[in-house]
């Protein structure tokens, strides 16, 4: 038993050191004349413990605009992003604290919305990245539920904002490509169940609040066909989207 | 002699290295022991800087669990239902989910009754979902275990839209509901939802919009 013990004591600090290895957490200086810790990440929480000027935090990790820190003796709380951020580092460099995403340079947004695809109900979902402030690549997976038929749309497509410096509005103009699956509902079955189509798009966007904004989009696609003539329907959206 | 006091030269140097290597805050030949003839010191310290690397602070905002309960199919009885979901919380308030779920439809009071009747197949009873919700925590707030414990929690209301596959039929659909989640640890959770799906059907002969609520339990995992 008693040979045991160091091999478990070592155990121990192998366990202690490799999580402490695993998770160094940054370490910030309280420069401002003290730092609040809350019991929870939320402007209702308690603070419940107050860091003072020049001791040492913990950052272990961060959730929404908090970050749960551990005090020099060991309490464990929530800091806000904006008193965290007034922390430096131990060489005397501000906090490492990542810059609020903005919105005129954000780079990646995803979103959600309704919309309406040829009088079908359309559910749809995107991810879109900046290539430049003007310039976006945009994927979309769409599926519109109609009485007839339910289509899946995804499309891959360019996007350009006209005024990407206007905040609250900005028109928007795209194009682009993709393609839909037709999965029938009622008889008779579709001639076609998978066709290519192509888009050109006119919309607007414009920033809500903190990390929210919204689009509208209206779409007219061509669906190339095997038939004489080609399907062009429309569509148009309201979407929800974050950027980061 | 000599080698003595080389070695102890040796020693202050290499501690006095260290230190600055350490922190940089010491000039490190005020560590140095003044040498008694004046000499200047044999060896130099050669040190590289280090490179600091500031650990990355990591963003725990999604959320990935799975759930159960049980679902009032309108029509279609009481069933128990299983799903998974995600979320990726936003701000303190708002955070945006997502649901995929399956239950498996009872029969009709009709089918009960007359049971040569059968108003959906047997491989149409399957009962599909998934939504795009956003939620709003409405309550946040801490939860009490005896003196000790505080679990921080939060009461929330979500609203979205989908799609439900009933009767081998995909149905636009609407959702919203309630919940609660509490926070056992700072990465685990427990849900308590209850959500109600409408959508339009005429399954039952008229065109009508069928409520179905379910009442669920789960456990999330944040990264």
């Amino acid at each position: 038993m008693l040979r045991l013990l160091p091999l478990l004591l070592l155990l121990q600090a192998f366990i202690v050191v490799t999580a402490n290895a695993r998770e160094p957490g940054l370490e910030l200086v309280v420069t401002a004349p003290y730092l609040e810790m809350h019991t929870g990440p939320g402007r209702g929480y308690p603070v419940f413990y107050v860091v003072g000027r020049g001791e040492t935090v913990t950052v272990l990790f961060s959730r929404t605009d908090w970050y749960k820190v551990r005090a020099p003796r060991g309490q464990e709380g929530w800091a806000r992003r904006e008193e965290l951020a007034l922390t430096r580092l131990a060489s005397g460099e501000p906090a490492p604290i990542p810059p609020y995403p903005d919105f005129s340079t954000h780079r990646w947004e995803i979103g959600a919305g309704y919309g309406v695809f040829n009088r079908q109900n359309l559910v749809t979902g995107y991810a879109d990245y900046g290539i430049t402030d003007s310039l976006d690549a945009e994927f979309v997976l769409q599926q519109a539920l109609g009485t007839i038929d339910n289509r899946y749309v995804g499309t891959i497509g360019l996007r350009h904002t006209f005024m990407p410096e206007w905040k609250w509005f900005s028109p928007t103009v795209g194009l682009g490509g993709g393609y839909q699956y037709i999965d029938d509902k009622v008889p008779p079955a579709p001639l076609e169940r998978t066709d290519q189509l192509a888009y050109v798009s006119l919309g607007a966007r414009g920033f809500i609040t903190r990390r929210f904004m919204w689009r509208f989009d209206w779409r007219s696609y061509v669906v190339f066909t095997k038939q004489n003539s080609n399907e062009e329907p429309e569509e148009w959206k309201f979407a929800l989207a974050v950027f980061f | 002699m000599e080698i003595r006091l080389s070695s102890v030269l040796l020693a202050a140097a290499l501690l006095s290295g260290c230190s600055w290597f350490h922190r940089g805050d010491k000039a490190p030949a005020q560590a140095v022991p003044t040498e008694p003839q004046g000499e200047p010191s044999i060896i130099e310290p050669q040190v590289q800087r280090r490179e600091v690397k500031t650990p990355k602070i990591k963003a725990k905002d999604f959320e990935l669990g799975a759930y159960f309960g049980a679902i009032s199919i309108q029509d279609f009885g009481t069933n128990p239902i299983y799903g998974v979901r995600a979320a990726y919380h936003v701000t303190e308030d708002v955070f945006l989910e997502g649901f995929l779920a399956r239950s498996r439809a009872g029969t009709t009071s009709l089918e009960d009754v007359f049971p040569d009747i059968t108003v959906v197949s047997n491989s149409g009873r399957h009962f599909t979902y998934y939504d795009l919700d956003v939620g709003y925590n409405v309550l946040p707030g801490e939860v009490f275990l005896g003196r000790g414990r505080a679990l921080n929690s939060a009461l929330y209301v979500t609203a979205g839209m989908g799609d439900v596959k009933f009767a081998d039929v995909d149905q636009f659909a609407i959702n919203f509901g309630a919940g609660a989640r509490i926070l056992i640890t700072d990465w685990l959770a427990t849900h308590f939802d209850v959500r109600d799906h409408v959508f339009e059907t005429d399954l039952t002969g008229r065109t009508k919009n069928v409520h179905n609520i379910e009442a669920t339990l789960g456990f999330t995992t944040f990264f």
